[in-house]
């Protein structure tokens, strides 16, 4: 057994202005998770102390809480690997989300989001009355599928998005994870419907931050499965700025091999651009302008050539 | 030493203060760095959003122009770092698209053998060079600077595709910092994300990152930031002002590339290191250090 500190953030709404928190002194061994630290606490020190847990195992998703400012599952974090990265455990309730009472937040708003990505499975309404059997398929059309149904709706990554702190309307990594799931899905019969409903729940407000991706504790990948919705999105009439900011992209690196930020940006802001043109001043008083007419790059028919080859290969 | 040198778009454009200041300090360092100069640009997370097997394609073909030198790669872009590592490792894990991407690069009678590594020039300095040896070739220490380290998303995640530091608890910044003989300051915000993979499109919400995340730095009584990525760069020096409008709130912290602070520290005329390029005047800590 070691000697090891929690630094617990405590708040209840109904008597606490603000939260605050709590040190407590703990005795630890090598195979003790941060939940099996918690539950001594409140039993040993103090009764008080509010969190939710349940299975213990990593399934449930109900202990997610922010530890040492990541959110995780406490059941399947070690205690000793956080005392030798961090020197003590820090924990918080998750971010984005409602405090109700020390680690327990209201779940509310993950549920609204995920609600707003339709998340069941449309079916065809002829196979369904015609039905006779089971509706077989070969493992390899659920890949992605499966992937993303992993998902156990713990909301780590909803706490850790940085997109959804100053974008409300952004939807969040976990509800675009389970659009792509019935995206995926070759019995899905509501894919159009579900990609014309991606520039309004948000799909272009990801910053591609990576957080989702590190802190899921199932590998689903939200940002994997944003970027191939986009990738959809942009390849069936998506005519948003993001979706044009995509295009004009790759259309610059085709004409030169590098990317032109002066047409990309004036191409993709288009009249908004003019907002900065005293920063484009400002930048060519310091002769830092980015040039309209870059010169390609040597061999360029070499990368345009690649431009050809791989036309038809516009998809996930 | 001697790498296959990837500078990346934004270095030979919006940020040449970055290109200029490389090319200073590794002459001083004596690191060779044989520039690709026929590579295209590695798509920045946003070409594969159009087409993932070109951008495939077009990273793998400018591995193959650094293994034709038998080198591996070093780029001073966070963001070029992070998104060619993730194509090399995309190429490392799925034979079958490495197979496909080699029958594709076939017409251009060229091969990808997966031998070619990525690392940023900061990883390079540390792992490579050694921090020991930097160390003895300083002769204007920071001094105590206290120096807020801004890492940027692609140097710390997804870890797979980035095989250093630790995204939980980065430190290559702070001893690199503490090498060079300043402290480094700790804020909510220095693994965030700097705003500017989404300038272009939520503009608003954009601004409003860059602004938190500088005004936490600020608060710790750090006297500038520092960080590996010149997108990182451009968000939080070039548009920082514009920043400060949205979040209205007075920053006024200078922003330079990691470069610039090993290049002051090897006593490199700062004029040659670009200080006068940046939007946010760094001539206060100039006539400090």
């Amino acid at each position: 057994m070691q000697k090891a500190v929690f630094r617990i953030c405590r708040f209840n709404p109904e008597k606490d202005k603000a939260p605050y928190y709590d040190m407590f002194q703990v005795k630890i061994d090598e195979k003790m998770s941060v939940l099996d630290v918690l539950e001594d606490i409140k039993h040993e020190q103090d009764a008080s102390l509010t969190f939710r847990r349940s299975c213990r195992s990593g399934i449930c998703g109900s202990c997610a809480m922010k530890i040492n400012r990541l959110a995780k599952l406490a059941c399947k974090t070690r205690t000793v690997t956080e005392i030798s990265k961090h020197g003590e455990v820090l924990i918080e309730p998750m971010e984005n989300l409602r405090v109700i009472h020390d680690l327990v937040v209201d779940m509310d708003e993950f549920w609204r989001e995920i609600y707003r990505g339709k998340p069941w499975l449309v079916a065809d309404e002829k196979m369904l009355s015609d039905f006779s059997g089971e509706n077989l398929l070969m493992k390899r059309q659920m890949e992605t599928a499966s992937k993303r149904a992993d998902c156990i709706m713990c909301g780590a990554c909803f706490s850790d998005c940085v997109s959804r702190v100053f974008d409300k309307n952004f939807t969040g990594p976990a509800s675009l994870a389970k659009v792509e799931r019935f995206v995926a899905d070759p019995r899905d019969m509501a894919g159009r419907e579900r990609i014309a409903n991606l520039v309004d729940i948000g799909v272009w407000a990801c910053t591609h931050c990576y957080f989702c991706w590190s802190q899921c504790p199932q590998d689903v990948r939200p940002v994997a499965a944003i970027s191939a919705l986009r990738l959809r999105s942009v390849n069936t009439g998506d005519k948003s700025q993001g979706a044009r900011h995509v295009k004009i992209f790759s259309d610059s690196i085709r004409k030169t091999g590098m990317l032109n930020e002066a047409t990309v940006f004036v191409k993709t802001m288009r009249l908004s651009s003019l907002k900065d043109i005293d920063l484009m001043l400002m930048m060519a008083r310091k002769g830092k302008a980015p040039s309209p007419l870059r010169k390609p790059v040597p061999k360029i028919e070499e990368v345009r050539l690649l431009y050809k080859l791989t036309q038809g290969e516009k998809k996930p | 030493m001697k790498y296959a040198y990837f500078p990346g778009c934004v270095a030979k454009s919006a940020a040449p203060e970055l290109y200029d200041s490389t090319a200073e300090v590794v002459k001083k360092l004596g690191i060779e760095l044989v520039e690709l100069t026929a590579a295209s640009c590695c798509g920045a997370g946003v070409q594969n959003e159009e087409n993932p097997f070109l951008n495939v394609v077009l990273n793998a073909r400018t591995f193959v122009q650094a293994e034709e030198l038998n080198l591996d790669i070093v780029t001073i872009c966070s963001t070029c770092q992070g998104v060619m590592g993730h194509v090399r490792r995309q190429l490392d894990d799925d034979s079958e698209l490495m197979a496909k991407t080699n029958e594709t690069l076939d017409k251009l009678h060229l091969q990808y053998k997966g031998k070619v590594k990525v690392k940023h020039l900061l990883r390079a300095l540390i792992e490579d060079y050694g921090l020991k040896n930097l160390q003895s070739q300083v002769t204007k220490p920071l001094k105590g600077f206290k120096i807020a380290p801004f890492y940027g998303c692609y140097s710390l995640r997804p870890k797979e595709a980035v095989g250093f530091d630790d995204h939980e608890k980065p430190s290559s910044l702070e001893t690199l910092i503490t090498a060079l003989g300043g402290e480094a300051v700790h804020y909510e915000g220095e693994d965030k994300c700097c705003g500017f993979p989404i300038l272009f499109v939520q503009h608003r919400a954009s601004l409003s990152m860059a602004a938190v995340y500088l005004n936490n730095a600020k608060q710790t009584g750090a006297q500038f930031m520092v960080t590996p990525c010149p997108l990182c760069h451009l968000s939080l020096d070039t548009y920082q002002k514009k920043a400060e409008k949205a979040a209205k709130v007075k920053i006024d912290l200078p922003v330079i590339h990691f470069s610039q602070l090993v290049g002051m520290t090897l006593g490199i005329d700062p004029r040659k290191l670009g200080f006068s390029k940046h939007t946010v005047s760094a001539d206060k800590i100039l006539k400090e250090w």
